[in-house]
């Protein structure tokens, strides 16, 4: 029976990115022309198009992924969401307005605050729902992905770490958000396989405390700065007040500089971790992107944003997925005998929750 | 007869089978003697991986075989052209496509923009009266309720627009409790007057903000927005996402511009007739764009999508004429109540 191993390529990867950025312009540059021409419904087989050629240039061991996904059932699944959701947001729109206006500042605070609680929670499902939904369409050797979990019981789990962070003013943000990646990745599978994820807070608590503090410590700096400034203000030249005001605009930058960047450090290290914590059989992954390239990825995004004249925006998912696939690795043996087709239930509903809260999948 | 490989969908193990084309569809062998045909109406295309095709069967979800680039002929035969951009588009073609969607794209969009400045006035006032009173209510503890100051403020609409507040359809005018420099007309013929904007400013140019207000309120500007908010620009908010509410919000301000630039000239004249001095708005306006910076005038309500200050200025500054028997707005005692109009008298036991 022929097991496959990981690293058959000629370059030792098992997961490799085999598309070339020329390969996908007219698929980029139709896409944009037919969303522009149709007042933007054409998104949904433009979201289908994409992904069918990212998954197909997507290597994996020995085969190709494959989506197969339609641009019609995201564009009933998004319509369905919005007859759900419409009534509930326009209820709110008149709702919230017409009690502040009656000078109920109570009660539209409290309207306010239930719309938060609604939008969290469903934030949290239209996240899971888009994952269990992205599994179930892609392929790789015949066998797809999904979780047979509806989501509603995750989306209340996200709802409490969420409360629970804003009450303990985010200090335990990297323990919630390390349990929620492990709740939501252990409730998929792939054909008979499932996933094991048991990231903890370890290894990226550092980074959480870094951004946490710099802002405290900057505005320290910043306040014991602004008194040596009003003492010598008194009895110094200008030239002490110039180096004064240049030390606060340096101040300022590094504010709106490091904060970013420690945000960026943390992420970086937590798919990092991520990664390596999950499982799926006896296959482990590996995520390798450090922060500087994560920085050259936005950076790079931008850039071509800006360079295209806003054209480059059809780039990004490429760009995104490439960088995923390009710094993703899997190690360890899968025997394709065993990998037998799943018998999650395929869900209908495609991804409309998420889109509608405009949230990603992983 | 080519060589390809064949997963059954039922487990991930690749079996190589030798493919042979023919009118009907495809014929599966391999050496041990298994065999199998699959009508070609049975079959469906996959996207193509850079060194092989795939086919799938409609009926079995996960069956694939693989085959080599050269069946591209073989397959296009059998199950025509490749799907490229969705059935429909595939249908008429690309070119086609384009030019008959952005024709319906621009005449939507043109129809949901212009149609609520034709269908505005059409709309009752009442229907309009009732979407107004649900939404702004009588404003609870955040209205000015001293008595003379309502009468003043109800004295100088009328000043600006006689017989404006009068009838059931008649402008309702309310002073509100908010730290906000700013005016409002909503819809149902209110317009709302924020406390600075009383007490940091003179009569004459609360006049001429007013006026402004007033012509909104009777060309049925608002009821325009809100038919064009709740048509479409909630079509496109919803479907194309981010760059399509900005767009929206640029198109819908230029739209809003011509409403303003409208009701300008309708309070110049407004003022022209009551006989009210315009230079009080001219200087407001003056105040307001070097307080904001020329170009930022996108802040909440009265000054959003308004015309740049510095212009409106300029516009209530030229209709200055220097024959004219221009007389104060409102009497001292009136100007006087009216800057009252939210201070609240200590409760008496």
């Amino acid at each position: 029976m022929d097991a496959y191993t990981s690293a058959p390529a000629e370059d030792g990867r098992a997961i490799r990115f085999t598309g070339s950025w020329r390969d996908y312009l007219p698929i980029a540059a139709t896409n944009a022309l037919l969303i522009v021409c149709t007042l933007g419904i054409y998104r949904f087989w433009a979201a289908a198009r994409q992904r069918r050629y990212l998954w197909s240039r997507t290597h994996v061991i020995d085969d190709s992924l494959e989506w197969t996904g339609t641009g019609k059932e995201m564009f009933i699944g998004f319509l369905i969401v919005m007859l759900v959701v419409a009534p509930f947001f326009l209820f709110f729109q008149f709702l919230f307005p017409a009690l502040a206006a009656r000078g109920h500042a109570v009660a539209a605070g409290g309207i306010l605050f239930l719309f938060y609680i609604a939008m969290i929670y469903l934030g949290g499902f239209a996240r899971f729902r888009a994952l269990r939904y992205r599994l179930s369409r892609t392929y790789w050797h015949g066998i797809r992905g999904g979780s047979d979990n509806p989501g509603w019981r995750y989306g209340a789990e996200y709802l409490g770490r969420y409360a629970l962070s804003v009450i303990t003013m985010f200090i335990i943000f990297p323990w919630a958000v390390t349990r929620l990646w492990n709740s939501r990745w252990n409730a998929m599978s792939f054909g008979p396989l499932e996933f094991r994820a048991d990231l903890d807070a370890e290894g990226i608590v550092g980074r959480w405390i870094a951004l946490y503090l710099t802002p405290i410590a900057l505005l320290a700096v910043g306040g014991v700065l602004a008194a040596m400034f009003g003492m010598f203000a008194a009895g110094g030249g200008p030239a002490v007040k110039e180096s004064m005001a240049v030390l606060l605009i340096g101040i300022g930058v590094v504010v709106y500089l490091a904060i970013p960047l420690i945000t960026l450090a943390f992420y970086a290290k937590y798919f990092r971790q991520a990664a390596a914590r999950t499982r799926l059989g006896d296959l482990e992954f590996g995520f390798d992107a450090s922060t500087l390239q994560w920085l050259g990825l936005f950076l790079g995004n931008l850039a071509l944003a800006v360079v295209t004249l806003g054209f480059g925006i059809t780039y990004w998912g490429y760009r995104n997925w490439s960088f995923m696939v390009r710094h993703m690795h899997i190690y360890g043996a899968i025997d394709v005998s065993d990998l037998t087709q799943s018998t999650t239930h395929a869900p209908r509903e495609a991804e409309g929750f998420a889109d509608a809260f405009d949230v990603g999948a992983i | 007869m080519v060589e390809g490989r064949l997963y059954d969908g039922l487990t991930g193990h690749p079996h190589t089978v030798a493919v042979r084309f023919d009118a009907a569809g495809i014929r599966l062998s391999q050496s041990g003697g298994w065999s199998d045909a699959v009508e070609a109406s049975q079959l469906r295309r996959y996207d193509p991986a850079p060194d092989s095709l795939r086919v799938g069967r409609k009926d079995q979800p996960g069956w694939r075989l693989v085959l080599p680039l050269d069946c591209a002929d073989d397959l296009q035969s059998l199950l025509g052209k490749e799907e490229r951009y969705g059935r429909w588009i595939d249908r008429f073609g690309l070119v086609p496509a384009l030019v008959v969607g952005g024709i319906l794209t621009v005449s939507v969009v043109a129809i949901g923009y212009v149609a609520p400045h034709w269908i505005a006035p059409h709309v009752p006032m009442s229907w309009e009266r009732n979407v107004g009173s649900a939404i702004v209510g009588d404003f609870g503890d955040l209205r000015c309720r001293s008595p003379e100051g309502q009468k003043a403020l109800e004295a100088l609409v009328e000043r600006v627009a006689p017989g404006a507040t009068q009838g059931p359809n008649g402008i309702k005018v309310a002073a509100l409790d908010v730290p906000i420099f700013n005016a409002a007309a909503l819809p149902g013929g209110y317009i709302v007057v924020f406390k600075p904007a009383i007490t940091e400013t003179d009569t004459d140019a609360l006049a001429g903000v007013l006026a402004h207000e007033v012509a909104h309120v009777r060309r049925r500007h608002v009821t325009e927005a809100l038919l064009r908010e709740l048509g479409i620009g909630a079509f496109i908010r919803t479907f194309a996402g981010n760059v399509g509410a900005n767009a929206e919000q640029i198109v819908s301000l230029s739209f809003t511009r011509d409403n303003e630039a409208q009701a300008d000239g309708d309070a110049i004249a407004m003022l022209r007739r009551a006989h009210i001095s315009p230079r009080p708005t001219a200087a407001l306006f003056v105040k307001l764009s070097k307080e904001q910076g020329e170009g930022r005038t996108y802040s909440a309500a009265f000054l959003q999508s308004h015309p740049l200050s510095g212009a409106r200025a300029r516009r209530f500054a030229a209709s200055f004429d220097p024959h004219a028997n221009y007389q104060p707005a409102l009497s001292r005692d009136q100007s006087d109540a009216l800057f009252n109009i939210c201070w609240k008298r200590p409760a008496t036991k």
